[in-house]
C-alpha cells in the first residue's frame, strides 16, 4: 500500500512536468494540443543523442553520478535537450499552429495537433527505428526504506522528484514575482488587452512554447530514466498527462503538479482494489470525478 | 485456373488408375463425393496450405477414393475475411452438399463458420491453423457438437511447458504476467492452472496492458506475493520494462517466458548477466520419421521445402478428413465421419503412413473392421475431446548469439503434461 502510494507520487512527478507545460499552453492559446506528450519523445530522443556525443567528445562525462544511473553527459545532455525541444515546439508553433489560428477556430487547432502528433511519432520511428532503447543498460538496483512494510525506491526516482519540485517551485517564483510571469498571465486571460498594455504577444507565445517544450523534454528524459524510449512514449502518456492538466485545472501550474501526482497515484493504487486489466481506466474515472464536483479542475479558475 | 488444371489432371490420372484398378474394385471409380475447403487462397502463405490439400486429395484419388467414390474437393477462397468466409462456406454445404468442410485458416473466419454453418447443418470441419483458445471452450461447453477438430496445437502446449520447466526448476510458487488481449489471458489462465496442477503456489496472476506509462504497480503486485519465479507471456516491450523493474525491486532472475519473448530486443536490453536463469518454451515441429517423410514427399511432388505456416498441419487435417470418410462408409454425414475420427487415430491401431501407400492400407484394415494410427506430417496425431491437438515443445535459453535449445519436449511427454 504504502509502496504503491510512493509509486505513484514517482510516476506522477514525470506527469507534473508534461502536465505543467500542456496547462500553460491550453491556457494560453486556448486549445487543446494534442500533440504534446509528443515533445517529451522528442525530448528523449534528443537527450539520448546528445548523450552519445558529450561521451564521445568529452569521455570523462561517461561516469555516473554517485548512485544514479544518469551520467554526467546525460545531465549536460538533458539541458541541451531542453532547448533543442523548446525550439522544435516554437517552429511547430510558427509552421502549423500560428497559421491555423490565424484562419481556423479551435477545433482546427486541436485537429491540427492530432495531425502533428502522428507525423512526429512516425518520424521519430524512421529516424531511430521502433525498437526500445535506453539510457543505461545497467540496472540500478532499489534501496530498501524499510523491510516491513517493504518499501524501496531507486535513487533515479528520487532525484526525479526533487527536480520535479524544484523546478516547479522556481516557475512558480518566476510566474508570481516577475513581471515577465504577469505578463505571461495577463496574455493568457485576455490578449488583446495586454497587447494594448505593451506586450509582445508574439515573444510571449515563444516563450510559453519554450517553457511547455523544455518542461516536457524533461519529462521525456524522466521517463527514459525510469522506463524506457521508444517512439510511442507520446501516445503512452498522452493521455495520463491530459488527465493530469485537467483535474488540475487549466492554466495553474500548482494544479498540474498536484493533478500528476493524483492520477499517478490513483492509477498505482486502483491495483489494490480493482483487476489489473482495469488499471487504464482510471485516470478517465478521475477526471470525470472531478469535472463532476469542479468543472473547472481543482484549481482552474472560471472563464467566460 | 491452376486449380482447375490440377483437378483436371488429377481426374486424369484418377481415370486412368481407374481403368487399372477396375478389375480389383469395381464398385469404386464411378461416383464423386464432394468435400468443401474454405481457404485463404488469394493471400501468398494461403495458397500453398489450399495446395497441399488437393495435393492429398490427389493421392487419395490414386489409392482409389475413399468409402467408394473418388473425392473431389471444391476449394473456396476466404480472403482471410469472416462474411466471405460464411459465404463460401454456406454454398458448399447447401449447393454442393458436402459433409466435410476443411478450414479455415484465421481463427475469426474458422469460428463464424463452424457456429453459422458447420455444427446447424452437422458438417465436420477441419482446421489446419485455427490457434483461438475460443473453440476449446465452445467444445467444452457441448456446442460443438464433436463435429469440430484441428491439427494446429493450442496455448495449451506452451502452457503445460511452462509449469513443467518451474517444476523441474524446483520452484515451488510463481507469478504469472500475461499480455491483456485474447492469446494472453488465454495462456495466462492456462499456466496458472498447470502450475496449480503441479503442485505450484501461483502467488499472483496479473493482467499486463500495453503502452501503460509505467508497470511499477504491477511488478509490485506481483512482488509483494514473494514468489520463486516469474512467469511471462508478454511481448519484449512490455516484457523488457517489467523485468528491469521487477529485477531492480530485487525481484528473482528465475525466469519463464513465452515463445512470445524470443526476442533480441528483450535480451539485449534487459542483459545477459541477468538472463542466465531465463527459460523459454515454444512448440515444435516433431521429430519422428513420418514428419521427416512428409518433408521428403512435398519436396519430391512440389520441388520446394514445405517452409511455409500451416503446410504439415493441412496435410493431416485433409487426410485424417478422408481417412475418416473412408472409415464412415459411403453417404456418411458429417457426424459420422467426425465420429469416426477416433477409429483413425487410435492410438492402438495399426499404423499407417501419410502418403497413398498409407491410405490404401488404412482402406483394407477398415474395411476388416480394425483400427488405424495415422502416422502424420505432424507425428502420430491424437485428438482430445474438444477436438484439440498437442504438439512437441522445446525448451530455449538466452545466449549472447541468441537462443539455443535446452532441451527437446516429445509429443508423448507433452500429451502427459497436458492431460494434467
Amino acid at each position: 500500500m504504502i509502496q504503491h502510494l510512493i509509486d505513484g507520487i514517482l510516476i506522477g512527478a514525470i506527469l507534473s512536468l508534461g502536465a505543467t507545460g500542456l496547462t500553460m499552453v491550453m491556457h494560453m492559446l486556448r486549445f487543446a494540443n494534442f500533440s504534446h506528450a509528443e515533445l517529451l519523445s522528442i525530448g528523449a530522443y534528443s537527450a539520448l543523442v546528445f548523450e552519445q556525443l558529450f561521451k564521445a567528445v568529452l569521455p570523462f562525462t561517461a561516469g555516473t553520478i554517485g548512485p544514479l544511473s544518469m551520467t554526467w553527459a546525460l545531465a549536460v545532455a538533458m539541458i541541451a535537450s531542453m532547448a533543442v525541444t523548446g525550439a522544435s515546439a516554437v517552429l511547430f508553433d510558427k509552421l502549423i499552429f500560428k497559421r491555423v489560428r490565424e484562419k481556423g477556430e479551435e477545433l482546427s487547432m486541436v485537429f491540427a495537433s492530432f495531425g502533428l502528433a502522428l507525423i512526429i511519432r512516425n518520424v521519430i520511428g524512421l529516424v531511430f527505428g521502433l525498437q526500445t532503447q535506453l539510457f543505461s543498460k545497467d540496472i540500478i538496483f532499489a534501496t530498501v526504506l524499510s523491510r516491513d512494510p517493504l518499501i524501496m525506491v531507486k535513487p533515479d526516482q528520487i532525484a526525479v522528484l526533487a527536480i520535479t519540485l524544484l523546478i516547479i517551485f522556481a516557475l512558480h517564483l518566476i510566474l508570481s514575482r516577475t513581471t515577465y510571469g504577469y505578463a505571461l498571465r495577463a496574455v493568457a486571460e485576455n490578449p488583446s488587452l495586454a497587447q494594448v498594455n505593451g506586450i509582445n504577444l508574439q515573444r510571449m507565445i515563444v516563450t510559453v512554447w519554450l517553457i511547455g517544450g523544455g518542461l516536457a523534454a524533461l519529462a521525456g528524459v524522466f521517463y527514459g530514466l525510469t522506463n524506457q524510449i521508444s517512439p510511442v512514449i507520446g501516445r503512452d502518456l498522452v493521455l495520463p498527462v491530459f488527465a493530469a492538466t485537467i483535474v488540475g485545472g487549466l492554466g495553474s501550474i500548482y494544479g498540474a503538479l498536484l493533478g500528476g501526482f493524483i492520477v499517478g497515484i490513483a492509477a498505482n493504487l486502483a491495483l489494490t482494489v480493482l483487476p489489473s486489466g482495469y488499471s487504464p481506466s482510471v485516470p478517465f474515472l478521475i477526471i470525470l470525478a472531478v469535472l463532476l464536483v469542479r468543472p473547472h479542475g481543482l484549481f482552474g479558475e472560471e472563464r467566460q | 485456373m491452376k486449380y482447375l488444371t490440377a483437378n483436371r489432371y488429377a481426374l486424369g490420372l484418377a481415370t486412368a488408375l481407374g481403368i487399372a484398378l477396375a478389375a480389383g474394385s469395381a464398385s469404386a471409380q464411378e461416383c464423386t463425393t464432394k468435400i468443401g475447403a474454405v481457404l485463404p487462397t488469394s493471400v501468398d502463405w494461403g495458397k500453398p496450405i489450399a495446395e497441399t490439400a488437393q495435393y492429398v486429395v490427389d493421392q487419395v484419388n490414386e489409392a482409389g477414393g475413399a468409402a467408394g467414390c473418388k473425392i473431389e474437393m471444391v476449394l473456396r477462397d476466404s480472403q482471410v475475411d469472416p462474411k466471405v468466409g460464411v459465404d463460401a462456406a454456406k454454398a458448399l454445404v447447401d449447393i454442393d452438399g458436402v459433409q466435410v468442410l476443411i478450414g479455415a485458416v484465421s481463427s475469426g473466419v474458422t469460428m463464424p463458420i463452424l457456429t453459422s454453418v458447420a455444427v446447424p447443418a452437422g458438417v465436420a470441419e477441419f482446421s489446419c491453423c485455427s490457434s483461438s483458445g475460443a473453440f476449446t471452450k465452445l467444445a467444452e461447453e457441448g456446442k460443438l457438437k464433436g463435429l469440430w477438430f484441428r491439427t494446429f496445437a493450442t496455448s495449451n502446449v506452451q502452457a503445460a511447458v511452462g509449469a513443467k520447466v518451474a517444476k523441474d526448476q524446483g520452484y515451488k510458487s510463481v507469478a504469472v504476467l500475461y499480455k491483456n488481449d485474447d492469446w494472453g489471458q488465454d495462456i495466462g489462465k492456462l499456466v496458472a492452472g498447470h502450475l496449480e496442477a503441479q503442485g505450484i503456489k501461483v502467488t499472483s496472476l496479473i493482467a499486463i496492458n500495453d503502452g501503460q506509462p509505467s508497470y511499477r504497480a504491477e511488478v509490485t503486485e506481483a512482488i509483494s506475493g514473494n514468489p520463486e519465479a516469474l512467469y511471462m507471456a508478454l511481448y519484449p516491450t512490455e516484457g523488457t520494462s517489467i523485468v528491469r523493474d521487477w529485477l531492480s525491486l530485487g525481484g528473482t532472475q528465475n525466469m519463464i517466458g513465452a515463445n512470445s519473448l524470443k526476442s533480441d530486443e528483450f535480451r539485449n536490453n534487459v542483459g545477459m548477466q541477468y538472463l542466465g536463469s531465463f527459460r523459454g518454451t515454444d512448440t515444435s515441429s516433431p521429430r519422428v520419421a513420418s514428419a521427416d517423410a512428409f518433408v521428403a514427399q512435398y519436396k519430391e511432388h512440389f520441388g520446394k521445402e514445405p517452409n511455409g505456416p500451416g503446410l504439415a498441419n493441412s496435410y493431416d487435417a485433409t487426410m485424417i478428413a478422408l481417412l475418416a470418410m473412408e472409415a464412415a462408409g459411403k453417404d456418411a454425414k458429417g457426424a459420422d465421419i467426425a465420429a469416426a475420427v477416433a477409429r483413425v487415430t487410435d492410438p492402438s491401431g495399426e499404423p499407417v503412413t501419410a502418403d497413398k501407400d498409407g491410405f490404401a492400407k488404412a482402406k483394407e484394415i477398415l474395411a476388416g473392421g480394425g483400427n488405424v494410427l495415422y502416422q502424420g506430417a505432424t507425428g502420430n496425431v491424437r485428438f482430445d475431446a474438444n477436438g484439440d491437438v498437442s504438439a512437441p515443445a522445446v525448451v530455449w535459453t538466452f545466449t549472447e548469439e541468441g537462443t539455443k535449445e535446452d532441451s527437446y519436449i516429445t509429443l508423448e511427454e507433452v500429451g502427459e503434461l497436458t492431460a494434467k
